[in-house]
């Protein structure tokens, strides 16, 4: 069965998670997770703080190890075995809160490093590409500067870039603009939505509700490890059916 | 209080302090600079009186110093004793008739420093404070060595090896970034060369190393050896796998909680122990090599290590997360950070890891400081030991304190972009 939910319907789910748990020592962080995302569809999750919600995105592209379920990446299930784990990594692209680009590199070698040391391309393929991708999230003058010269905003659009430049098939976020300063939020929102609207497959930790609304396919709660709801944003928003995404809501908006 | 703050100061309050501001605000600042020498004496050293008593103290305690060393260095001094022992000094037991294996050595080095200086991205800019002690110092160079120096060939020699690294210097720049790639390749292959040079082809037995010679060649290997094993046992420590942990944190503390000098003696008998049977001895100087390595290996491991406790965990996910391989990520990502937040230490463990090549005197090694001793024994020089003393001080110090320097040049290149 699980077979079928991986290769068979590679297709249209990209990702498959089928009750995935996880412990952090005696702590239960994920109470078995399940859940479909389809090609080119974009799912923000939110939620409470210690919820579970970047611990289980991080289990997709195995930065946690998930303790029991199955999860599938376009029809590779993730196990043990550190040949489909990095073939997931290649395939799926990830964003920080605190964004942790290299310090050390220009932007332009933050952006062509894992392309050129792990897909093996030539430096001038590499540069072009991460010129061009500069372009797309608007700021081709800083491709020379260090990382620690741009403003939080700019520094999470190199760091998008360069999850970009992997030509990944998926985006995780993880709360991409919790660290930035409010006038600087906008400017990676447009970048996360133009790269939605190009058909992109995401997974958006956040806290945005305008974005949610705006940009989402289905936005789910997650909340003490668990799934609470999962509906299309309008109804999730105006019309929540649990308790629990009431309570949220009436917090945050 | 700050409502009288204009300008720049302003900006400042609204709490966004820009580079481009904090440069303007350099440069209108009003720079109050001393017009005659007689100011600025007045404004540092007399400015009150409190300052003026500490000038006088430390004035006459300093003044006093400097009569007697000068004394010392000028009048009652003699230096013969430095002079006809210099080969002594620079080389030790080394024979005479090998010495041009030395001297080949020093020229390869001056041609590969000098293109290495010429091609360096970052010159020296050259202050005229610079300029005057630049001048000074090449004139004092050059009085001492043409006062010790006391055969021709000696002499034309030396001035060889400076005029080849200038030489070298202007081919350098000429050349510029194009030579950094292979004279890193050069650099890498000269050691082994040299040493090649100096024992191969009925060349001198380690046996016979000594002299200021010998306390460079050691702290060579030491410092080039020790810095990648050093390396490998950090990242060891680290490690998930519990054998490769034991291991070197056994290592490490066992290298690293025994004196220096008593592995030196002890180097005979340790060596030994770990070679096959069947195997030539090697020579003690070799084996006291290698168990100083090992040694400083244990501490740069330490050096290391510190450096990797400051790389943020996130740097790692995000290595991992782009799909590089544990290699990759530790020589892309995490040491290149790790390793440039310990230049300080490291220079400072390897300044000392050079000095510390006097202990071979342990071993029956007559290196620069052993020479040094020895020279005043004789009954021609009896009691000239300050003289030998403050000579082989002021060589140890000429090559510990260019260390020194270049690692401050190194900081700031490798500085850039970094908050």
């Amino acid at each position: 069965m699980t077979e079928q939910q991986g290769s068979g319907n590679g297709a249209t789910h990209m990702i498959v998670a089928d009750n995935v748990k996880k412990w952090f020592g005696q702590f239960q962080a994920l109470h078995g997770i399940s859940m479909r995302v389809g090609k080119a569809e974009t799912v923000v999750i939110v939620g409470p703080s210690g919820s579970g919600k970047s611990t289980f995105i991080r289990t997709i592209n195995r930065l946690e190890r998930h303790d029991e379920g199955r999860i599938f990446v376009d029809g590779i299930e993730l196990t043990d075995d550190i040949r489909n784990i990095s073939q997931v990594r290649s395939e799926i692209g990830m964003v920080f809160q605190s964004f942790n680009l290299f310090p050390h590199l220009t932007v332009s070698d933050n952006i062509t490093l894992a392309p050129r040391n792990v897909r093996h391309w030539p430096k001038k393929k590499a540069d072009e590409k991460a010129m061009q991708l500069l372009e797309r999230v608007g700021i081709p003058e800083q491709a020379q500067k260090y990382p620690g010269q741009l403003s939080g905003g700019q520094q999470q659009r190199v760091a998008i870039a360069r999850a970009l430049a992997m030509e990944p098939k998926i985006m995780l976020f993880d709360e991409p603009t919790s660290a930035l300063d409010p006038e600087m939020i906008k400017e990676v929102l447009d970048v996360m939505e133009e790269l939605a609207e190009s058909g992109m497959t995401m997974i958006v930790v956040s806290h945005e509700i305008g974005f949610a609304r705006h940009v989402a396919d289905r936005v789910m709660l997650f909340d003490a490890g668990k799934l609470v709801e999962e509906a299309a944003p309008d109804k999730f928003f105006d019309s929540p059916e649990h308790e629990r995404t009431k309570a949220f809501l009436s917090q945050i908006l | 209080m700050s409502d009288r703050r204009v300008g720049p100061g302003l900006q400042e309050d609204v709490g966004i302090p820009t580079f481009d501001d904090r440069e303007r605000a350099l440069g209108a600042a009003p720079v109050v600079e001393p017009a005659t020498p007689a100011e600025w004496v007045r404004e540092n050293l007399f400015s009150s009186r409190f300052n003026t008593v500490i000038t006088l103290v430390v004035g006459s305690l300093l003044g006093f110093f400097l009569y007697q060393i000068s004394k010392f260095v000028f009048v009652t001094a003699e230096w013969a004793v430095v002079a006809n022992n210099l080969r002594g000094f620079m080389v030790g037991p080394f024979p005479v008739e090998q010495i041009w294996r030395v001297w080949v050595s020093a020229y390869v080095v001056a041609v590969l420093g000098g293109l290495s200086a010429g091609a360096s991205p970052n010159r020296i800019t050259w202050t005229r404070r610079k300029r005057v002690v630049g001048v000074l110092v090449a004139i004092v160079a050059t009085v001492l060595v043409v006062l010790l120096v006391d055969t021709m060939l000696v002499l034309t020699l030396t001035f060889g090896v400076v005029a080849t690294a200038a030489a070298m210097l202007f081919v350098g720049r000429r050349q510029g970034g194009r030579l950094r790639r292979p004279l890193l390749v050069a650099w890498l292959l000269s050691f082994p060369a040299i040493m090649v040079l100096v024992v191969g082809f009925g060349g001198v037995s380690p046996r016979l190393w000594g002299g200021f010679f010998f306390n460079l060649v050691a702290a060579t290997v030491g410092i080039f050896l020790s810095f990648p094993i050093g390396i490998l046992l950090a990242l060891g420590r680290r490690s998930s796998l519990p054998a490769v942990r034991s291991f070197s944190v056994v290592f490490i503390e066992i290298f690293r909680g025994v004196p220096l000098v008593a592995w030196l003696i002890f180097s005979k008998f340790v060596v030994g122990l770990l070679l096959p049977p069947q195997m030539n001895e090697p020579p003690d100087i070799i084996k006291a090599l290698i168990v100083m390595t090992f040694f400083s290996a244990a501490y740069v491991a330490e050096i290391v290590r510190g450096g990797l406790q400051g790389i943020h965990e996130g740097q790692y996910e995000a290595a991992r997360a782009l799909g590089l391989s544990t290699t990759r990520m530790m020589a892309f990502v995490v040491l290149p950070q790790a390793l440039r937040s310990t230049i300080p230490a490291m220079i400072s463990h390897f300044i000392s890891l050079y000095k510390d090549t006097a202990l071979f005197v342990a071993i029956q090694v007559t290196d620069l400081l052993a020479a040094a001793r020895r020279s005043a024994v004789g009954l021609q020089y009896f009691g000239r030991i300050k003289e030998t003393l403050l000579f082989a001080g002021l060589l140890f110090w000429i090559v510990a304190f260019s260390m020194s320097r270049w690692s401050q040049r190194l900081e700031t290149r490798l500085g850039v972009g970094i908050r």
